[in-house]
Parts: structure tokens; C-alpha cells; sequence
């Protein structure tokens, strides 16, 4: 117990030393990175110049599903540019949101789109992206929307927020 | 002016007010402490509460953090319980409370420690789990100045700037926990002085999922979590064995409190005494002492020579005020347990 015992002041000491080495060797190692930060999966890796595999849930404005066509609406849109930037051809899975929040849950699927918002219960085993736009249903609440991504895949997440702000600036 | 206890009315002489902790007036090197040790206190609030809002901003995934996050939330209840505490324990006994009010300490220590025994250990399952189920933190982009940057430098940012503060408050609340014989000072002090482990630790694990290792973060959690508990569980015990009377220890319970020792060795030495021995409890910042002396040749000592004996007594030390001398014809183990049986009371 007390701050007396010779343990705890030499302790002390020897770990600040200690830390201080490995903060510096971690900021080190961080430096050598080129990029920081990794997908634990590579989603950004395999996406670029690859495929992208998409999830897309009707919802009104935001993705609409005309048949026998590829998915319309404001976030296929965004998407469709996103993958664009990647160099990334888009493999489109549709469904409802259930089935595509167990695809994003699973890695079977890279991004999903269903008009969401920052509240969407699915977020307990996905990503979401940063609100990138704003609106306001008829009863005046204000919705935050949002993407949702493979739980953990930070550059591709990074990537996605970059390109959203990006998208949203320009307009 | 110190052995004034002898009647109710405390005549005290007008101009300077005075510090006490109840009937006990503070010396100066104390009353001195305790006012410094208010302003730190104070300090350490206003510093906690900009962090903490800060850290809230940029809380993100990152279970660590999160765990940084509740610590330094917590970290905020010792300074309370003590300005609180300093207030209440200010109050005269009274005729319902002719103790005084120094426990409102103990209770103030109890119920902080409470706090972080309850959320440390919410925490190591809260992290635990999430390293079993294998929960990948998902940390994103950050708006900075119209800038998207990864929010996990953010994180790391504020952890480290976080880090340093409170190890300066804590080692200056630790001086001031000694001079004050406070132990919600010393609590409050040794977790501030830990403080940055916590935010390199939380630094760590966030860097860790920079680099696309997920579980470092669970266990930088878990290793933030370990040590709230760990201090949780620490001033738990010492709050209670506080409460329960134990024997009165110094302000960091690493050793009985010396002034125990000098009491008895000076009442040995007068010369109407054969034995004495002591008993002593620590009421908060004040001790309550009950000597048993035994006097020489069992011949009744004067009421003088009794009252100048407590009197020496308690100019030994400021926390001595509220001490009682007991002439009895052989030391009572019963109430002095350990002592060498003297052979035959019972």
C-alpha cells in the first residue's frame, strides 16, 4: 500500500522511462507506417482497382431500386463516385436491411446504403461513416445520415469520410 | 490556547479566524495546507471538467478512451467528497454529536471508492467482452478545420495532452495529504499522480488500432479498467478499516501512526507512572486517544498532575485534542489487545 515502499518510487521512475521509450518507439513505428490508419481486413487494398461489394436497401430519395436496373437515388449515386475515385467496379447486393446488416456483419459485403441514420440500430456490429448530410422527417426530428461499413476497416472508412466531406463541400 | 478543552465555552481571541476541524484548532503549517489544498482541489476540478468535456468530443470506438473517459469522470468525486468534507468537518460537536463531524471523511472516502470499485469492474467486463466476441473498433474520419483526418490522431492527441496536468496536482495534493493527515487527500492524490499510465495507455491502444491491430484497444481498456478497480478496491479498504476503528495509521497506511508510540513513552517516563498504553483511532483528521497509565506504588496521582500530563500529551500533536487519561491499577487487555497478559484480571 503506501507511497513509501522503495518498490513504488523506484517503480515509478523506471516506468516513466519505460513509457517514455515506448511512446517514442510506437510514435517511430507509427512514422514508418506510410499509412496509418490499417484495415485488420484490407478492404481499402482489395476495393482499389477491384471490386466493391455494395449493399443497397430501399429508402426513399436515398436509394430507390428500379427493376431490372442498377440501384438509383442519392447515396447509389455517391457511391457509384466513390467507387469511381477507387478505380472500383460495384457489385451490387440488394435486400432488406436485416439481410445486408448480416453481410456487412460477416465481411460478405464492403458498404451498405439504406437511407440510415446515425441512430440505426445495425451500428452494434458495423461501422458507420461520419454524418455526411442532414434532414428532417415530417415530424421535425433532424436525422444524421450515415453509411455503414465492416466493423474495424478504418482506412476504408477513412477513405469513404474523406470522399463524403469532399462530396458535400462541392456541392 | 491548545488545552482548552476543559469547558464549553470557547473564548476564543477576536481577529483571526481561526481554521479548525472541529474543536481542533489547526496550527498554521496546517492551516496553511488545508488552504492550498482547497485551491488545488478547485484546480484539479476545473481541469477535469475541460478535459473530460473535451475527451467526450472525440470519445469515438476506441473502448480504451472510453475507459480513460470514466476515470477522469471519476477522478472528479475525491475532490468533491474533500471540499465537501472540509466544509462539514469544520462544525463544532455538539450535544447530538459530541464527536464532532470528522467522519464525514471516512464516509466521504467510502462512498468515492464505491465508485470506483462499481465502474472498474463494469468496465473489465464491458472490455472483456468486447475482446472476446473479437469487436474490431471502428474509428473514422474527423472534421478538423475543414480537414478530414483519421479521428484516432485526435484521440491520441488529447490522451497525451491530458496526460501531464494531473500528475503535477497529484503530487502536490500527496505533500499537502501528508501535512493534513487527509486520506481522500492521499487517495486523490495517488490516482492523479497514476493518471497518465491511463492516458498512455488509451494513447496506446488507439495507436495500436492505427496500425490494424484491433485488440490492443481491449486491452488497453482492460489494463485502465484493472487499475480503476485496483484503486477502487485500495482506498476501499482503507475507508472502512478507517471506519472500523483500526489502530490509527499514517495519512498513507503504511505504518502505525508514530505519535501513539511517543504518547506512551512520555507518560512511562513521569515519574508518578509505572506503566502506560494507549489506545488510538483515527477519527478522520483527528485522533482520539484513551491512555491507561498505571500509577507508581498504586497511589492515586493528583488531579494537576494528571491534567499536565494530557496537557503534554496533546501539544505532542495537533491531531491530539480529544484525549482522555485513565488511572487504573493494572493495564485491561481486554481493552488493549496484545498486550502481555499482566496475569489474573480474568
Amino acid at each position: 500500500m503506501g507511497g513509501k515502499s522503495f518498490l513504488q518510487r523506484g517503480g515509478t521512475r523506471f516506468a516513466a522511462v519505460l513509457a517514455f521509450t515506448a511512446a517514442l518507439a510506437a510514435a517511430l513505428f507509427l512514422a514508418g507506417c506510410q499509412s496509418v490508419p490499417v484495415d485488420p481486413h484490407g478492404t481499402l487494398d482489395r476495393v482499389s482497382d477491384g471490386v466493391m461489394r455494395v449493399g443497397a436497401s430501399p429508402n426513399g430519395e436515398w436509394v430507390s431500386l428500379p427493376p431490372g436496373g442498377e440501384p438509383e437515388g442519392r447515396e447509389a449515386d455517391l457511391v457509384r463516385d466513390f467507387a469511381g475515385k477507387l478505380n472500383a467496379r460495384i457489385e451490387w447486393t440488394t435486400g432488406t436491411e436485416y439481410v445486408l446488416a448480416e453481410g456487412i456483419k460477416h465481411g460478405e459485403l464492403d458498404l451498405m446504403i439504406a437511407g440510415l441514420n446515425d441512430k440505426t440500430p445495425w451500428e452494434k456490429h458495423s461501422g458507420l461513416t461520419r454524418g455526411y448530410t442532414e434532414s428532417t422527417d415530417e415530424r421535425g426530428t433532424r436525422h444524421k445520415h450515415v453509411m455503414l461499413i465492416r466493423q474495424g476497416e478504418n482506412a476504408f472508412l477513412l477513405e469513404l469520410d474523406k470522399f463524403l466531406m469532399e462530396a458535400m463541400t462541392s456541392k | 490556547m491548545k488545552a482548552a478543552s476543559t469547558s464549553s465555552g470557547e473564548d476564543r481571541s477576536p481577529g483571526r479566524i481561526p481554521a479548525r476541524f472541529g474543536h481542533t484548532e489547526l496550527p498554521e503549517e496546517q492551516h496553511a495546507a488545508l488552504r492550498k489544498a482547497k485551491k488545488f482541489e478547485w484546480i484539479t476540478i476545473a481541469f477535469l471538467t475541460v478535459s473530460t468535456a473535451m475527451i467526450y468530443l472525440v470519445l469515438g470506438n476506441s473502448q480504451a478512451v472510453k475507459a480513460a473517459w470514466v476515470e477522469d469522470v471519476l477522478s472528479l468525486l475525491p475532490p468533491f467528497s474533500f471540499l465537501i468534507a472540509a466544509r462539514v468537518i469544520r462544525k463544532q460537536p455538539s450535544e447530538e454529536h459530541p464527536y464532532g463531524f470528522h467522519r464525514a471523511v471516512g464516509i466521504a472516502h467510502v462512498v468515492a471508492s464505491i465508485a470506483l470499485v462499481v465502474m472498474g469492474a463494469y468496465l473489465i467486463v464491458d472490455s472483456g467482452l468486447g475482446l472476446v466476441t473479437g469487436e474490431h473498433p471502428t474509428i473514422g474520419g474527423f472534421d478538423f478545420f475543414g480537414q478530414t483526418i483519421w479521428l484516432g490522431w485526435i484521440m491520441i492527441g488529447a490522451m497525451l495532452l491530458t496526460a501531464g496536468p494531473p500528475v503535477y496536482l497529484g503530487h502536490v495534493k500527496m505533500k499537502l495529504a501528508k501535512t493534513l493527515h487527509d486520506k481522500v487527500l492521499y487517495a486523490d492524490a495517488a490516482m492523479n499522480k497514476a493518471d497518465w499510465m491511463t492516458a498512455l495507455a488509451a494513447a496506446v491502444g488507439v495507436a495500436g488500432i492505427g496500425i490494424g491491430w484491433w485488440w490492443t484497444d481491449a486491452v488497453a481498456a482492460l489494463v485502465i479498467s484493472a487499475s480503476i478497480l485496483h484503486d477502487g478496491v485500495r482506498n476501499t479498504r482503507a475507508a472502512i478499516t478507517a471506519l472500523m476503528d483500526k489502530h490509527a495509521r499514517t495519512y498513507d497506511d503504511s505504518e502505525p501512526h508514530p505519535v501513539g508510540g511517543q504518547i506512551d513513552e512520555y507518560l512511562e517516563g513521569l515519574d508518578w507512572v509505572e506503566t502506560a498504553k494507549s489506545r488510538i483511532r483515527d477519527e478522520g483528521h483527528v485522533f482520539h486517544v484513551e491512555s491507561f497509565v498505571v500509577p507508581a506504588g498504586q497511589v492515586m496521582p493528583t488531579l494537576e498532575r494528571l491534567e499536565a500530563a494530557r496537557k503534554a500529551c496533546i501539544d505532542m500533536d495537533w491531531k491530539v485534542q480529544d484525549m482522555v487519561i485513565i488511572p487504573v491499577s493494572q493495564l485491561p487487555s481486554e481493552y488493549l489487545p496484545g498486550i502481555p497478559s499482566s496475569g489474573g484480571e480474568r
